[in-house]
């Protein structure tokens, strides 16, 4: 018979993993510390966020005891599973681990009070502790924070009893905030092109978000959030559930919109962020093409940034006319075709020695060859070609014919109107983007004409290093290129052979491919995508010097595809624009210029917070994974086109 | 004529002789069984033709050309396929994928033509999802339609064994070469593949090599037995022959005191 199995009431006892609070409770009290003493909080304190009471210090402590507070009890759970219960041990555990957060952190707060821990630590200053204790000297202090860490905790363990769709809503409500204060100039610089002075409404004086204005923004993200939260299949996965061609429709479409909005989005910032945007270029270029060695054919090259360098000097030495040795001085137009020789010629120089390694003996021996580039370019040996420590400088501006820019353009708004013609007007199964689709076709079609116009046909256009708006475009017409033949490879007998190898390269050869030659392959048509990136940095920057080639440069572009998302191409447009656009690259500026000093630790903690909690990356590349009762249905549908088939034919 | 003509073969790792003086030969259209005690050498026999561990000694004849020391990739081109004992499909790749990779040597296009997407390619492509889908459809209804698109990581272990073999039928081989393809299958998969080796045969062309352990599968499918021990033959012949053969049972169950 069965039986009702009573629910046993929730018990303080049962429910609270004691050791798992404590635990989390010393991560909130170690983090905190180390956030404090490598001076975060008190760089950040200078920056508000929240006119007239929160600032960046602020956020940086009080963040980590509501977030480690959640997860104090949060328990995952697994696929048909009951849902672990929520009650007061939430609540209580989170306030168990921020008191105990707090405990070291008043600990810590005696330390400093009785040592010189200037000494040791520099950015202990009495401001530190001033900032740490609210002003209330050691005693108050400490009951202060023992206070604040309980009730964040319990704050963040709070966060149990809400329903997940408003929890959801809540944190996307926050984070939106956050992104809004914290982005204030580039988000001011928008709203400056539109009508009326909205940025006045929104933010204060000094770089702060009015408290009213916050609440505005919480609502409205939060309304967004919970409405768009109603149906219960994401939109990722309702997009995966469509037919093939809906689908490779749905994407291209949605391509054809992001290259447009990448087109116009200069015209509307100003010089600093369209220098950040030209950067975030570079760095997907070399995404991209580290993307095809990485993430297709699985070899682990960290010393993706000889290929980078190649590009730049082999249009130095080629272009400027103070190079030492050769003084061509050829156009850059014509000097490229030459660039890409030099690099596929690197690419097979490295790739030959290493063809029998694999995993971490590859990436250690492309590591050397990485430096030894680097060196190379710098000895006194190569001096009378590459001009050693002095670099080559004067390398000329980007200089291209006015009529094959405008033809190119001309020729992009024809193929991009033909394919959208071909894909939704000619087939009556297409209704549903057919709308959308022309109107992105004829608004990209537009742009391409006016831009044209005003090109014009005769002499030529000069790239000028000193305008980073155009240098952009250059850069993003290379990175649509290379995301191009990336996306036409992944889909090719080349790229599934790529895959393959990657997989299993020892079955790969026994299926019949030639692993030496698709190795080859790879490493050539990376350190071709690299050298672009190479050549347009060389042009921008004016100068080349070896001490531009640093090995951080290759980890920057591998942190880049992981935290993105290796083997998928929006990924790693992705992951360039979070990580260089607002951290700022190897010695580039970011949009957060406050976290300049960060910038390292923070793509740190990121690969590490990537590696354990989504190795996938942040768009993960979708292996097609579709609902399984789509998949049913599917099966059905074609074993019942089968059975039409077979008996038509009887 | 033989297809395969091997001897002389020999292998050492160590002091192990893992195949030693092996003489062996398979003519077109026959499929013969290779059976042995565990440790026996059957899989080295296998990884020795296929070229992806070179052997010592001895000579590999297919269709009278020697393949001792080519790669395995192009030993595969000359039309020598395998499955693995251990499954090793690629598994990140969905099913379609598997099949169509394996196509590669029969295929020509390269990057070039890909990236701009010539007529030519993408012709190319679509025969080659054509034949992947129809080489899937050999297997019934297991590993078609919405299985296409899977990544071959989620299916069962006798489709991931199924799907193995559809991905050496697509290299387009003359001999293909079976390492235990019933092994972890239940009794009824294993009747259902048997009868599949037979159509192999039948319907598609092949001469096949396979090793086995599960000897109603040998009695059923195999033309001719051959039975290894300590990497050399001790016995070859039909079923029944080789069953009843006293150097095989000795070798199967020790030496009996008579």
């Amino acid at each position: 018979m069965a039986q009702a199995v009573a629910t046993p009431p929730i018990s303080l006892t049962t429910e609270l993993d004691m050791r798992r609070v404590l635990t989390w409770g010393g991560y909130i009290g170690l983090t905190t510390v180390f956030v404090a003493i490598i001076g975060m909080v008190e760089t950040f304190s200078s920056r508000s966020l929240i006119d007239p009471f929160i600032d960046l210090g602020d956020i940086s402590l009080l963040w980590i005891p509501v977030l480690f507070g959640y997860l104090a009890t949060h328990r995952e759970t697994l696929e048909g599973m009951e849902a672990p219960r929520t009650g007061p041990h939430n609540l209580m555990g989170g306030a168990i681990a921020g008191l105990v957060g707090g405990g070291v952190m008043a600990l810590f707060l005696v330390l400093f009070d009785s040592m010189q821990l200037r000494d040791i630590f520099p950015n202990a200053s009495p401001e530190l502790f001033e900032l740490l204790t609210f002003g209330h000297g050691l005693g108050g202090g400490i009951l202060v924070v023992l206070a604040a860490g309980a009730a964040l905790g319990a704050a963040g363990g709070s966060m149990h009893l809400l329903p997940e769709r408003i929890r959801n809503a809540v944190t996307s409500g926050l984070l939106w905030v956050f992104a809004f204060a914290l982005l204030k100039l580039i988000i001011v610089d928008i709203l400056e092109e539109l009508p009326g002075t909205i940025e006045d409404l929104i933010y204060a004086i000094d770089e702060a978000l009015r408290w009213g204005a916050a609440i505005v923004i919480f609502a409205i993200f939060f309304a967004i959030n919970y409405i768009a939260s109603r149906n219960k299949i994401s939109l990722r996965a309702r997009v995966a559930s469509l037919p093939e061609k809906e689908r490779t429709g749905f994407g291209l479409v949605l391509a054809f919109l992001l290259i447009g909005l990448g087109f116009a989005l200069p015209s509307m910032l100003n010089t600093f962020f369209n220098e950040i945007l030209a950067t975030v270029g570079l760095f997907m270029l070399m995404g991209l093409g580290l993307n095809i060695v990485i993430g297709l054919a699985g070899l682990l090259d960290l010393g993706y940034v000889a290929f980078f360098a190649v590009g730049a000097y082999a249009t130095a030495v080629l272009t400027s006319p103070s190079s030492p040795q050769l003084t061509a001085t050829l156009p850059f137009i014509i000097a490229i075709p030459f660039v890409l020789l030099a690099a596929a010629a690197a690419g097979i120089f490295v790739g030959t020695p290493v063809i029998r390694m694999r995993g971490d003996y590859l990436a250690i021996v492309t590591l050397g060859f990485g430096e030894i580039a680097r060196v190379l370019f710098l000895s006194d040996w190569l001096k009378p070609i590459f001009g050693g420590a002095q670099g080559i400088l004067s390398i000329p501006s980007v200089a291209v014919w006015r009529w094959l820019i405008s033809a190119a353009l001309i020729a992009a708004a024809l193929g991009v109107a033909w394919t959208v013609y071909k894909r939704f007007f000619h087939d009556p199964a297409r209704q549903q983007l057919k709308l959308f689709a022309g109107s992105v076709a004829a608004a990209i079609g537009i742009g391409a004409l006016v831009a044209a116009s005003k090109i014009g046909v005769s002499g030529t256009f000069i790239v000028q290093g000193t305008k980073p708006r155009l240098i952009f475009y250059a850069i993003f017409f290379f990175a649509v290129i290379a995301a191009f033949v990336s996306w036409r490879l992944q889909d090719s007998r080349i790229g599934r052979a790529w895959m393959a190898m990657r997989e299993d390269e020892q079955v790969a050869e026994a299926m019949g491919i030639n692993t030496t030659t698709a190795k080859l392959m790879a490493f050539i048509t990376g350190a071709v995508l690299a050298s672009f990136g190479g050549a347009l940095f060389a042009a921008k920057i004016g100068a080349v010097f070896p001490s531009s080639f640093a090995l951080i440069v290759s980890i920057i572009v591998l942190v880049i595809i992981i935290v993105g998302g290796m083997g998928n191409i929006p990924g790693v447009a992705l992951g360039a624009l979070m990580l260089v656009g607002i951290l700022g690259g190897p010695t580039q500026p970011g949009l957060l210029r406050e976290f300049e000093g960060f910038k390292l630790l923070i793509y740190g903690a990121l690969l590490i917070y990537m590696m354990l909690a989504r190795p996938e990356g942040l768009l993960p590349s979708s292996r097609r994974v579709q609902e399984l009762h789509q998949e049913e249905f599917e099966q059905d549908a074609w074993l019942k086109s089968k059975e039409a088939v077979s008996e038509e034919g009887s | 004529m033989a297809m395969l003509d091997i001897r002389g073969l020999g292998k050492t790792f160590g002091g192990l002789h893992a195949i030693d003086d092996l003489d062996f030969h398979i003519d077109k259209d026959e499929i013969v069984s290779v059976i042995g005690p565990n440790g026996a050498g059957k899989t080295t026999f296998f990884n020795n033709i296929t070229g992806m561990i070179k052997p010592d000694r001895g000579e590999i004849l297919f269709e009278n050309y020697d393949i001792v020391g080519l790669d395995p990739s192009e030993i595969t081109r000359l039309g020598i396929a395998r499955t693995f004992q251990n499954v090793r499909l690629f598994p990140q790749m969905t099913v379609l994928e598997n099949v169509m990779v394996a196509q590669h040597t029969r295929t020509r296009k390269g990057a070039w033509s890909a990236i701009m997407g010539t007529p030519g390619f993408r012709k190319e492509e679509e025969e080659i999802k054509e034949r992947a889908k129809d080489i899937l459809g050999f297997f019934g209804t297991r590993l078609v339609g919405y299985r296409f698109d899977q990544p071959a990581y989620v299916l069962s272990y006798a489709n991931r064994r199924r799907l193995e073999i559809a991905r050496a039928m697509a290299t387009q081989p003359d001999l293909l070469l079976l390492d235990e393809p019933t092994a972890g299958m239940n009794p009824r998969e294993t009747i259902e593949l048997t009868e599949l080796i037979g159509r192999l045969r039948s319907e598609r062309g092949f001469t096949i090599v396979i090793i086995e352990h599960d000897m109603k599968v040998v009695r059923d499918v195999s033309d001719r037995v051959v039975v290894l021990d300590h990497g050399t033959r001790i016995a070859q012949g039909t079923y029944d022959e080789v069953s009843s053969d006293d150097k095989v049972i000795e070798a199967y169950l020790g030496k009996t005191d008579t």
